[in-house]
């Protein structure tokens, strides 16, 4: 399964939130690719699910694939809430 | 064999490939991904010289155009090209910053595991960005290498933990808790301009409680906005050099699409540089960060600055906005020093003048964050061009460009200072007496005393 972390710059944000997932991912036992990319190269990507901050919601409509998005970055019970539930889906 | 050995060991790529290398084993990580992310922080690291490369081509045109139109020289304020230019030129910086980012870290770690500052500094192409100002700095006072390392590695670490520090209480206000902190070279500046738009703010009148116009979103794609700007920039200067001396520069191509082209160009170089940085940061970031995990208890990661847009957007277009202007400002007053014209970086104005101007809504509601993102404008500009004469960049053939992050500009000055008064170890040993005495003035309330 792979997931995208999105951000503006692809180094800052989408990379700590890659770190995080990674963990998430690792303490439930679920193999995941998971990378982080910038909103300009990730347009034409392709990716089981992505995840971004709640403020790139404008600049990601028309990403297509399932996506999900958080308010507070730093919440890790967010992120894992929101990451197992999606991820418990695809699989 | 020995010789092309220790060649290959001494590239900058490589120094930090094999830094990722150790990261990956000691996190006993499978031999795939140790191979896969050796392998893409060498790459990386590749990638971002040639976009360095690119950008520097690409705007000499403009650097002697601009001279030609206003007298003056203008320059484009922006670190990863300094900083990459730097590396791609003179092998010896590019050696030393890869190891003061290293050794840095490695003390930050041991600072954050002994004092009461408990921070980690997280965001890689800033850690890099004051590595290679160090490893310039010194260089330039010509400084043994190893002596480079030892001085930068240990200024290093203790800037990564001290700007943090400074930052946090205005941090614990806009998250309203005390799990992540600041990890940014404008540290000084936000703080500054937050303080500033406190004098004439008032904290409950929060920004969040204004409306204004999401029309401005697009700024956030790096490739738009550089671009865009470049381009506007580029041309205007054009226009303003003239026709005829432009196409001296463009061997006749029209001077216009030869402008358009360059900016592009130029937006181009800053793609392919940030695409490198982007490759080696998401192999480097990670290897550091789980070190760090493992060696030191309550730490607190220092997080690069969108992590507080979310808090509070609209103190983050005001920043924005009202930084573009104090940055004009700030230009036409730099034009009385007689060094350099800073150019108004925008990328530098959304994502650092924003954050100013969230700190300072966070102690000055809306009004501090107007006042906070146009003072922050200021020390986009002013320092910048005060600064450039300190340490030769024109004399490493890099024309155009300048180095912008205040808290890089402040730690560079110091060094000149300290160098230029004959007594560099005073000023460490200094440096490291003020270090130990916050830590006594901050340490945790509770003393376990031994029973």
């Amino acid at each position: 399964m792979t997931i995208i972390t999105v951000c503006g710059m692809g180094f800052g944000t989408s990379l700590m939130l890659k770190m995080t997932i990674d963990d998430i991912l690792a303490e439930n036992k679920i193999k995941a690719e998971v990378s982080a990319w910038d909103l300009g190269s990730v347009k034409g990507r392709h990716a089981d699910l992505f995840v971004a901050s709640e403020d790139m919601k404008s600049n990601l409509t028309d990403i297509g694939a399932n996506i999900i998005f958080i308010k507070n970055l730093t919440d890790t019970e967010e992120v894992r809430g929101k990451i197992l539930k999606a991820v418990k889906q695809l699989q | 064999m020995l010789k092309i050995f220790e060649s290959i060991i001494t590239t900058p790529a490589i120094t930090l490939g094999i830094v990722a290398l150790l990261g990956l084993i000691l996190q006993k990580k499978g031999a795939s991904d140790v191979v896969k992310g050796t392998l893409k922080t060498i790459l990386g690291i590749l990638i971002l010289s040639g976009g360095a490369g690119i950008i520097v081509t690409n705007l000499s045109p403009f650097a002697e155009m601009f001279t030609k139109a206003f007298n003056l020289t203008g320059v484009v304020p922006f670190d990863e090209a300094v900083i990459g230019a730097l590396i791609e030129k003179v092998a010896v910086i590019a050696r030393t910053t890869s190891l003061i980012m290293a050794f840095g870290f490695a003390i930050n770690l041991l600072l954050a595991r002994i004092t009461p500052f408990k921070y980690i500094f997280l965001t890689g192409h800033m850690m890099w960005i004051l590595a290679g100002s160090l490893a310039w700095a010194f260089y330039d006072l010509q400084v043994t290498e190893m002596n480079t390392v030892i001085y930068g590695s240990i200024l290093q670490g203790i800037t990564m933990v001290l700007l943090p520090a400074l930052a946090q209480p205005i941090m614990r206000k806009i998250t309203g808790n005390d799990t992540i902190a600041y990890g940014h070279l404008t540290t000084t500046g936000v703080v500054a301009g937050a303080y500033v738009g406190k004098l004439f703010g008032n904290p409950e009148q929060s920004s969040e409680d204004m409306k204004l116009p999401a029309g401005l979103d697009f700024f956030k794609d790096t490739a738009v906005s550089v671009s865009l700007v470049m381009v506007l920039i580029y041309v205007i200067t054009a226009v303003f050099a003239g026709k005829e001396y432009v196409e001296t520069l463009s061997n006749g191509q029209n001077y216009i699409a030869f402008s358009v082209l360059n900016g592009l160009g130029f937006a181009a170089g800053v793609l392919v540089l940030l695409q490198g940085v982007r490759m080696f940061l998401g192999e480097i970031v990670p290897a550091f960060r789980g070190i760090a995990l493992k060696l030191v208890p309550g730490a607190k990661p220092a997080l690069d600055c969108p992590v507080v847009f979310g808090y509070a957007p609209t103190a983050l277009m005001l920043g924005f906005i009202f930084s573009v202007i104090g940055m004009v400002v700030g230009m036409i007053a730099s034009t009385m020093f007689g060094t350099i014209v800073p150019l108004p970086s925008i990328i530098g104005g959304f994502f650092t003048g924003g954050t100013a101007g969230i700190f300072g809504n966070a102690v000055g509601g809306r009004r501090g964050s107007m006042v906070s993102g146009f003072v922050y404008g200021l020390v986009l500009t002013i320092p910048v061009a005060l600064f450039y004469p300190l340490f030769g960049l024109q004399s490493y053939g890099i024309e155009g460009i300048a180095l912008l992050c205040p808290d890089a500009l402040l730690v560079l000055s110091l060094v000149k200072l300290f160098f230029s008064l004959n007594i560099p170890a005073v000023g460490l040993g200094a440096l490291i007496l003020i270090l130990i005495i916050l830590s006594i003035k901050f340490r945790a309330p509770k003393e376990v005393v031994n029973q």
